[in-house]
């Protein structure tokens, strides 16, 4: 009852929180990446922090989202609330074959055969005629029942509803059967089989869950950017980046994904918009013209990523339970 | 009746066909000789220390720009250079294992992923900022020369070297894994970490041989498609899921398995780009590398219940 | 009191028109610092940086903010949002890829200010009527029928494609084949290949076997170098190599004596047309990076140059659309100006360059009035 409440004031603060920063389009659009990660990594958690299943082939379903709208809106002029629909029916079926494919694996085998099937995705994305093959599909204009979507207030309110249905289901998910089911088989396989758990059915029905969500984010980013190719919605790395979220946050908690994309998604654009860097020349604590200025306005900007890897081996190695895991610890 | 002229056509029509086929076996054949040998440096860590190793295609990489300073600045062949590399790149990997993988052995899979990732991804922008992201490409005299066998079938020069060094390489590591007290301790620890350790082998000390050695391997390589490929900071990534690949497919740990594998693996990507299309290919890897993982998940060398 | 005299002098600064230069010329600049297209980001980057020098030489002051997208189109939205909102930029150069490009360029006329595309290739970005988007280059479909003028008069038959499945090498070739089909050329050959495989061998032997006069080539960067390799390798020898653009127009590429002789590409600059500055521009480049310019160079310094030179007399993002519109330039990219023409809105009607590369010298061939050399074809080893 206390997470429901938790939920309740979080998202109520979200709510009104563009009409406190006021219009500022750029804010707004780090914000719904923010909310869009955060969503993405809980509903990557359920399959992977409850079901202990680590996917390493989210983009997919992503992509499955994205590429089903857009095709759908550029070729047939389709509403775009139906064409999510319809992306999370192609989500799903994805994710029927794939588990079909993965659930009998266990290991490092789910996890690499995860990564084929999402290749096997991409590549029939990128070879295709109907799916705008290399150049991707661009859409110049969409409209929803008059609504203008031009503007970012829609997506806004719209990453944040997918979130709070996230995180909905997550909570109510820890104290149903469902729930107790998927941890027994995150916890040991073979004990939960000999229980009489049905593991295809169970794990099949957490992958379910998790791809039709993370296809509806899909769908939403593309009618957001209103450009999609394969190197932004179905590429290997947007799988890792997702995962990647939910471990450092804390994964198999509640809260742990949304903690990561709160820290990782600010600290990421920071970095590309080296900011600090800027800061600390606008400021005058370094001399622009000096050695130190002149890497921190030019190199640091190159060395984004850099930074992303140490923070990763960082965690990994000193906060292997997550953020959350060590506040935890704390208490 | 066939007329004298179509009959003549129809001759000339098999022998292309049959000159086709030929070449693109044998160019995927060499291929898959570089691609062998990353495999077996991903099937050493991962037979040993159980660990996915994100980080393999940019170890391979650091290869590549080895062999190609090696070249620049000492003026060393690159395939002489591997006698400087194989040494650099194994204590380089013995040292990663003890700073950073020697931490995480113990924690869950996904963890391990994470940090070979991000040391990948520390090494790749590394290699960005040193070295910019202008390819850099190594010419050597023999560069783009080739031999012509049975009168139409070319085989690349450098490739056939690089051919003949896997062999001889992995046919050393056997030889090491089965006849020596370290390799066979290895091959130990592979088998039954617990186990090794109660017979009093170092595991942890194994851990990080078979890191030094899968670093090497991938090192190697690196260096030997570094004459007929280019240099870059991201080149890794190419190889990283082929390696993957191969490593399933030869079965995990399996030396001689993953050496078939990666030569397979070549033979099937060109069969795939001259048969179907090229554009292709790589989608044939991937149902193979899926109904190998259904349908045989020890791989082609493992033995049943090794999994 | 202080705070009087300082808006007293600000005021006397702004009123004095030969001191107008004193506040710097605020410009954004999208790039891909990072990701796969960073080797030609860096080309980008060290052209405006030239640019910059060269105004400040003028004394035109610039703050050029540079800002990453590493080559995705989130982030390149989210760079010019932050350049355009928090940084109160009045116009922006970029972003180089074509996707980029596009999402951009349609928030442009949203946030009314001017967006000047420096290199990317997609016929798009200026054909959807945008008031706020300039593009200085060619699009793509100029890259093909630039080289298929050059070879018309000598009358090739049949043509093959070999090219990355990449955006830009995708319609590149889709224009060419229109361009073919005008031309009574047959295609015998279609092969798109991923990026960055050690192998072609299999789809270059597809090729010799169809022989074809012409080989269309589209590859970025060092693809085009192992591509060249290979053909070598199995022995194809077409009447002409015809490379369209990026990888084939790099020095690095023009070095490799043994496989790019005599090989053809398009271009939209070189550093030997009679353009004003382009010899001079090259020389002072291989001076400064200790390498050749490539036309990424040559079209990011002209953007930026053109771009700070009519934003310092226009001081607003309105006055500097309406400035970029009226202007017409004539520098190291020749003649330049953004006119409405074949569908293209604010697109620079750029005349694009055909180069052979005669022992590792890229030498202008075609057209003519922009040429010393003549082409040589039919291509020998």
């Amino acid at each position: 009852m206390k997470q429901i409440a938790i939920i309740a004031v979080i998202a109520g603060i979200a709510a009104v929180l563009p009409l406190v920063i006021g219009e500022s389009p750029y804010f707004t659009g780090v914000l719904i990446s923010v909310l869009m990660m955060a969503a993405l990594a809980s509903a990557w958690n359920i399959l992977g922090g409850y079901a202990g299943q680590y996917s390493f082939g989210h983009a997919a379903y992503f992509g499955a989202g994205a590429y089903t709208t857009m095709i759908l809106i550029s070729k047939f002029n389709l509403n775009p609330i139906l064409s999510m629909v319809a992306g999370i029916v192609v989500a799903c079926i994805i994710a029927l074959v794939t588990g079909s494919i993965v659930f009998r694996l266990r290991g490092h085998y789910f996890g690499l055969a995860s990564i084929a099937v999402a290749e096997i995705v991409r590549l029939s994305a990128l070879n295709f005629d109907f799916t705008g093959g290399a150049q991707g599909i661009l859409l110049t204009d969409v409209s929803l029942w008059g609504v203008d979507l031009n503007s970012k207030t829609p997506f806004y309110y719209g990453m944040l509803l997918v979130l709070v249905v996230t995180l909905g289901i997550a909570l109510s998910l820890r104290t149903s059967k469902t729930g107790y089911y998927l941890q027994a088989i995150r916890e040991d396989q073979d004990a939960a089989a000999s229980l009489g758990i049905n593991l295809a059915f169970y794990k099949n029905k957490a992958l379910l869950i998790s791809a039709a969500l993370t296809s509806v984010l899909g769908s939403l980013y593309a009618v957001y950017i209103r450009f999609i190719d394969t190197s932004a919605v179905l590429d290997l790395r947007l799988s890792i980046e997702i995962i990647l979220t939910a471990i450092i946050g804390g994964v198999g908690t509640v809260w742990g994904p949304v903690l990561g994309a709160v820290l990782l998604v600010p600290l990421a654009e920071m970095l590309r918009s080296n900011v600090i860097g800027d800061a600390l020349v606008k400021q005058g604590m370094v001399s622009e013209t000096s050695g130190l200025g002149v890497f921190l306005k030019e190199n640091l900007a190159h060395a984004h990523v850099l930074v992303y890897g140490i923070i990763t081996v960082l965690c990994i190695l000193y906060l292997p339970k997550g953020i959350l895991g060590l506040l935890g610890r704390k208490k | 009746m066939v007329s004298g002229g179509k009959f003549l056509q129809a001759v000339h029509f098999k022998g292309v066909i049959m000159t086709f086929f030929f070449q693109s076996l044998l160019s995927g054949l060499l291929t898959g000789g570089v691609y062998a040998l990353a495999g077996i440096g991903m099937s050493v860590v991962f037979g040993v220390m159980n660990i996915s190793n994100f980080a393999h295609g940019d170890l391979m990489m650091l290869g590549m720009y080895m062999a190609y300073f090696a070249f620049t600045l000492l003026h060393i062949d690159p395939y002489l250079s591997l006698l400087l590399i194989i040494p650099t790149a194994f204590l380089f990997g013995f040292l990663i294992e003890k700073v950073f993988i020697h931490r995480i052995i113990h924690h869950p899979h996904q963890n391990q992923i994470l940090l070979t990732i991000g040391l990948g991804l520390i090494m790749s922008n590394t290699a960005l900022l040193a070295f910019t992201s202008d390819p850099k490409i190594l010419t050597t005299s023999y560069s783009s020369s080739a031999v012509t066998i049975f009168g139409g079938i070319s085989l690349s020069v450098p490739l056939l070297l690089s051919f003949v060094i896997t062999c001889l390489i992995t046919g050393i590591l056997f030889l090491f894994l089965s006849k020596t007290t370290t390799g066979l301790a290895l091959w130990a620890t592979s088998q039954n970490r617990e186990a090794a350790q109660l017979m009093g082998i170092n595991v942890s000390k194994m851990s990080a041989i078979a890191f030094g050695l899968g670093t090497a391997l991938a090192a190697t390589a690196g260096a030997l498609i570094a004459p007929t490929y280019y240099i870059h900071p991201m080149a890794g990534h190419t190889f990283l899921l082929k390696a993957f690949t191969i490593c399933v497919l030869g079965g995990l740990g399996s030396v001689v398995g993953a050496g078939v594998g990666g030569v397979i693996i070549g033979v099937v990507e060109s069969m795939s780009s001259t048969y179907l299309s090229s554009d292709w290919k790589d989608v044939v890897v991937f149902i193979i590398f899926l109904g190998v993982l259904l349908f045989r998940p020890q791989g082609l060398f493992g033995k049943k219940g090794e999994q | 009191m202080k705070k009087m005299l300082v808006s007293i002098a600000t005021a006397a600064l702004i009123a004095l028109p030969l001191l107008t230069n004193a506040a710097p010329v605020k410009i954004g600049f999208i790039n891909s610092i990072t990701g796969k297209e960073a080797q030609i980001g860096e080309n980008l980057t060290n052209g405006a940086a030239m640019a910059v020098e060269d105004l400040k030489a003028k004394g035109i002051q610039v703050d050029l903010i540079k800002e990453d997208d590493g080559g995705d189109p989130k982030n390149a939205l989210a760079a010019y949002e932050k350049l355009v909102t928090r940084d109160a930029v009045i116009g922006v150069v970029g972003p180089y890829t074509s996707g980029s490009a596009n999402v951009v360029a349609s928030r442009a006329d949203q946030y009314q200010v001017p967006l000047l595309v420096p290199a990317a290739a997609k016929e798009d970005i200026t054909m959807k009527g945008y008031k706020n988007v300039f593009r200085l280059n060619a699009p793509a479909n100029i890259y093909s029928s630039v080289l298929m003028k050059a070879v018309a008069a000598y009358k090739p038959k049949t043509i093959a494609y070999v090219y990355a499945a990449t955006d830009f090498g995708v319609s590149t070739v889709k224009t060419a084949q229109e361009n073919a089909l005008k031309m009574g050329l047959k295609e015998v050959a279609n092969e798109k290949y991923q990026q960055g495989q050690p192998d072609y061998r299999p789809s270059l032997s597809k090729v010799k076997a169809a022989n074809p006069d012409l080989v269309f080539l589209v590859s970025y960067d060092a693809d085009a170098i192992l591509l060249m390799r290979q053909a070598k390798e199995i022995g194809l020898t077409p009447k002409a190599f015809l490379g369209a653009g990026a990888g084939y127009t790099t020095a690095q590429f023009a070095q490799q004596t043994e496989i790019s002789n005599l090989v053809v590409s398009a271009t939209q600059w070189t550093d030997d047309v009679n353009w004003s500055g382009a010899a001079d521009f090259a020389r002072r480049y291989k001076l400064k990076y200790s390498k050749e310019p490539s036309y990424h160079a040559a079209c990011s310094y002209e953007a930026v140059r053109i771009m700070v030179e009519t934003a310092s007399k226009n001081n607003t993002s309105a006055k500097l659309r309406a400035g970029l519109k009226a202007g017409s330039w004539n520098g190291i990219l020749g003649p330049v100006k953004f006119a409405d023409y074949d569908g293209f809105t604010n697109q620079n009607n750029h005349p694009m360059l055909v180069q052979q590369i005669i022992s590792g010298k890229y030498e202008t061939v075609f057209p003519a009035q922009f040429s010393k050399k003549k082409l040589v074809y039919p291509f020998t080893r």
